[in-house]
């Protein structure tokens, strides 16, 4: 949205504005018009005491983001503590793994799981017969 | 006007038509740079509002302090700018403002914003806005949006989202609340980092507020009185001393 259209009229104006708000662009000197980059100015948007909640968070986010002093959540609780984590990675490597086997080894691990569990697999249910809409 | 080193007139008073020379710099097309003494500082100096480049420096175009920031953070490679002072806003891209709706013409909003020419708003500029899905907005209404283009050729025009399509903020300003006139020093007062106005003025009671760079400031509290009063130490607190302040929030 913000930078396409002022390339097309580029060429006929003398003192070209850039895309960040500098003009005559040059590798040296930026020349700035907005006193935002010069003075580091907050944003404009203030509540206080919980007037506004959704304001107050914006405030937060949006000064951290212009001064990049972003206070590190030292407190930050783990989702998954450390033993779920390798306990889950343990299983899941040998789960991924079956999934690169060829076929012949697909086979092989399957006996050797039928054997271990001696459980019967179910019979496959029967299938279904196109029922003939009665009249 | 006079020509002098930029370093030396940091702090002073700066006046229309003075030069400010600059510690020498690699020449401009970059491929040609002067190694060696006198290096330049890394990156673009920042010539900021009030001065314009010429050929051996910088010159004033408004009177004022002249003011300098050191290399670093955001202005990588320092920053001059002139500290004036004036009531009359000029759009300037990037500027965050407050602007009221005086018409609506088709798709297009027209706002007031305090410059020479009123701005246009688009309807699509707003938040989860599509042409099916308008925003709510009537005539007289308060809109807090930034500055997409804002040049002395064109009519400048507002948007009420920023480049990655969030509103971060803008938009229509709710009901009721207190809308007035300051300084445009004031406001970049107001807005600078650890501001003592607003820290005193946060401990008073909760409160609302939106600080738009063309000078409006819009205020909100819980009660009329609040508000008027909170009106009445921002309008003053800007020929108010420390001590005069806090005696009258004291009160």
């Amino acid at each position: 949205y913000m930078g396409d259209e002022e390339e097309e009229g580029r060429g006929a104006y003398v003192c070209e504005e850039k895309k960040d708000g500098t003009i005559h662009g040059s590798t040296y000197y930026l020349t700035q018009r907005s006193f935002m980059p010069c003075e580091d100015l907050l944003y404009g948007r203030m509540s206080f005491k919980g007037f506004n909640p959704e304001i107050e968070k914006l405030m937060i986010q949006m000064n951290s983001r212009c001064k990049e002093e972003i206070e590190v959540d030292d407190k930050m609780e783990a989702d998954v503590s450390d033993e779920e984590m390798a306990r889950r990675y343990e299983t899941l490597v040998g789960t991924i793994g079956k999934k690169f086997l060829r076929k012949r080894d697909q086979r092989v691990l399957q006996d050797e799981d039928e054997d271990g569990n001696s459980n019967t697999r179910p019979s496959k249910k029967a299938k279904k017969k196109f029922l003939k809409p009665q009249d | 006007g006079r020509r002098e080193a930029a370093e030396a007139c940091v702090g002073q008073v700066v006046l229309p038509g003075d030069v400010l020379l600059l510690p020498a710099h690699p020449d401009e097309d970059g491929e040609r740079l002067r190694l060696g003494a006198g290096a330049a500082p890394r990156g673009r100096l920042l010539c900021g509002p009030g001065l314009r480049r010429c050929g051996v420096g910088l010159l004033v175009t408004k009177c004022g302090l002249l003011r300098h920031r050191r290399a670093g953070g955001a202005a990588a490679g320092g920053a001059y700018w002139v500290d004036s002072q004036q009531k009359r806003y000029v759009p300037v891209k990037g500027d965050h403002v407050i602007g009221i709706v005086t018409a609506k013409a088709g798709d297009v909003f027209k706002l007031d914003v305090g410059g020479s020419e009123q701005a246009s708003l688009s309807y699509l500029a707003f938040e989860g806005a599509t042409k099916r899905n308008r925003p709510n907005v009537q005539v007289g209404d308060l809109v807090y949006g930034q500055f997409l283009v804002a040049n002395k050729d064109m009519e400048p025009e507002m948007v009420c989202i920023d480049s990655s399509g969030r509103s971060s903020g803008m938009g229509i300003i709710g009901q009721d609340g207190f809308l007035f006139k300051v300084s445009l020093g004031l406001i970049r007062k107001l807005l600078a980092p650890k501001c003592e106005i607003i820290q005193e003025l946060s401990q008073l009671y909760p409160f609302e507020l939106v600080l738009g760079m063309n000078g409006r400031i819009w205020v909100k509290a819980k009660t009329v009185q609040q508000t008027l009063i909170i009106v009445n130490i921002l309008e003053a607190c800007e020929y108010m001393t420390a001590e005069q302040r806090k005696q009258a929030l004291s009160l």
